[in-house]
């Protein structure tokens, strides 16, 4: 491609001098920064697409919507590029996931979802259930499906945790690092998701029953 | 310790994120207590069965090949903006420099400074373009960029119609040049429908085929006078590209299907074009 060249007129009228008759050229695209920029995708690539299932299974829980959450990833991933500059950490993996985490969030507030706040209806769920131990029922089963619908019935902020821990095994620092809250609220976050999710399990094995 | 506390830290002391001396007062009051090594036990089991039974949704097919030609299209699309920035950033801090010397030197200064600016210009337009290197592969990603931007934005065609003589008038009345149109369904390339699209600084005309449930866009536009070469073959993220020229047009053939396919594509085209 022949190398492509703007013109620009720096000055308008105003302060008009003789500057206002040069016209500058400027080179469109120069060998030497694509090159630079090829390298960085490189790297990028290298460092950020070995969590992309990471990233797919934090938005699809957050979200609940393979398409949604398809579009976030995908999303993450340019605004990842973009801050990529940012980034001279070692965990990759966190980096991305907290870009994933507010993408998400982003598109959630815009699609007004009401559980972006703990609004549980702690009554419905209430303790009747509270002798059956589900972590019992739960091991026995292979039901996927159970364990899916009742998480799927907790707030964001559970899911999300449940998700950090659980799923991708993170420590506590990075979980807090990722959902942004202080690192000593994860331990009681986490034991309240528990608990949430402990009580949803119970209900439904015990409608089963 | 008591119960209350040793509730609170059960989860901490279960994923084994406590300091050790909270985690050895822990395991003091656990076998102390046996109502809180029950709650322990069971919690240690709840613990275990979500880990063991959440699904974990992995990325379906498909979605890193589209991340990364969103990315391929986000550095390419990057640089010419940010190099104009940067340069006329230093232009105009030199601009305000200027206007404390003397009108006289700046006049001359900035001649020189034209004529370097001219001679750039002369130099760069001399070089030939495809002796460039990486002219192609600039021209493969753009070329891939829009293949997989047709498929993936319900765009893939403007007129869509297995019709010749329906596409050609179209892309006839949109574009300053007639390209070939020919259904090649007979040989197992239906033709799906035609698309203008943007390549290379001109627009250009792209033909839709199918093969089998693989989409070729087939792009066209006029080739230099006397222009030849030989066929060009690029294999990028799992895409083939083949390039061939005849008398009057270029032609980039872009597909994720086999490179075989496409080379049997282009014979069956060349067959159908009549030869000029």
């Amino acid at each position: 491609m022949a190398a492509p060249l703007k013109a620009e007129y720096p000055s308008e009228s105003e302060d008009f001098d003789l500057s206002a008759k040069i016209v500058k050229f400027v080179p469109l695209k120069n060998e030497e920064q694509g090159a630079a920029q090829e390298q960085e995708l490189a790297s990028f690539e290298a460092l950020m697409l070995p969590h992309l299932d990471a990233a797919q299974n934090l938005a699809k829980w957050l979200l609940r919507n393979e398409q949604d959450a398809q579009d976030v990833v995908q999303e993450a991933y340019l605004r990842a590029l973009k801050s990529f500059g940012g980034f001279h950490g070692s965990n990759g993996r966190a980096w991305l996931l907290t870009i994933v985490r507010n993408t998400s969030y982003t598109l959630m507030k815009k699609n007004r979802a009401v559980d972006l706040t703990t609004t549980f209806d702690e009554e419905r769920h209430a303790t009747d259930y509270e002798s059956v131990n589900p972590a019992a029922l739960l091991e026995q089963t292979e039901d996927a499906e159970l364990v899916r619908e009742a998480m799927d019935h907790l707030p964001a902020e559970f899911r999300e945790i449940l998700v950090l821990r659980h799923l991708e095994g993170l420590s506590y620092k990075e979980i807090a690092d990722i959902a942004q809250i202080p690192p000593g609220t994860v331990m009681s976050r986490l034991a309240r998701a528990r608990g949430k999710l402990k009580e949803c399990l119970a209900a439904r094995i015990g409608k089963e029953k | 310790m008591n119960c209350e506390e040793a509730t609170r830290l059960m989860d901490g002391y279960l994923d084994g994120e406590l300091d050790p001396i909270t985690s050895q007062t822990i395991e003091q009051h656990l076998r102390e207590c046996d109502k809180c090594d029950q709650a322990y036990k069971a919690h240690a089991l709840l613990i275990r069965s979500i880990s063991d039974k959440t699904p974990y949704y992995k990325a379906p097919a498909g979605l890193r090949e589209r991340i990364q030609s969103s990315l391929l299209e986000e550095i390419a699309e990057r640089s010419p903006r940010s190099v104009s920035r940067e340069i006329s950033s230093l232009f105009r801090s030199k601009q305000s420099e200027r206007r404390a010397i003397p009108f006289g030197t700046q006049w001359n200064w900035l001649a020189l400074a034209a004529a370097i600016v001219l001679a750039a210009i002369i130099a760069f337009n001399l070089v030939p373009r495809l002796q460039r290197p990486g002219a192609d592969q600039l021209l493969a990603t753009q070329l891939i960029a829009s293949h997989v931007r047709s498929l993936m934005a319900n765009h893939l065609t403007d007129v869509a119609s297995s019709d010749q003589h329906t596409v050609k008038p179209w892309l006839d009345t949109k574009l300053d040049f007639a390209p070939v149109v020919a259904d090649l369904s007979s040989d197992g390339f239906p033709l799906v429908g035609g698309r203008l699209d943007y390549l290379d600084n001109r627009p250009v005309a792209a033909l839709v085929y199918q093969r089998r449930k693989h989409f070729i866009n087939l792009f066209v536009w006029p080739a230099e006078s006397g222009s030849t070469g030989a066929d060009k073959r690029i294999t990028r993220q799992g895409y083939q590209l083949l390039h061939w020229v005849d008398s009057d047009f270029n032609y980039w053939a872009v597909s994720d299907v086999s490179d075989n396919d496409l080379q049997v594509f282009k014979q069956v085209f060349e067959k159908q074009v009549p030869h000029r």
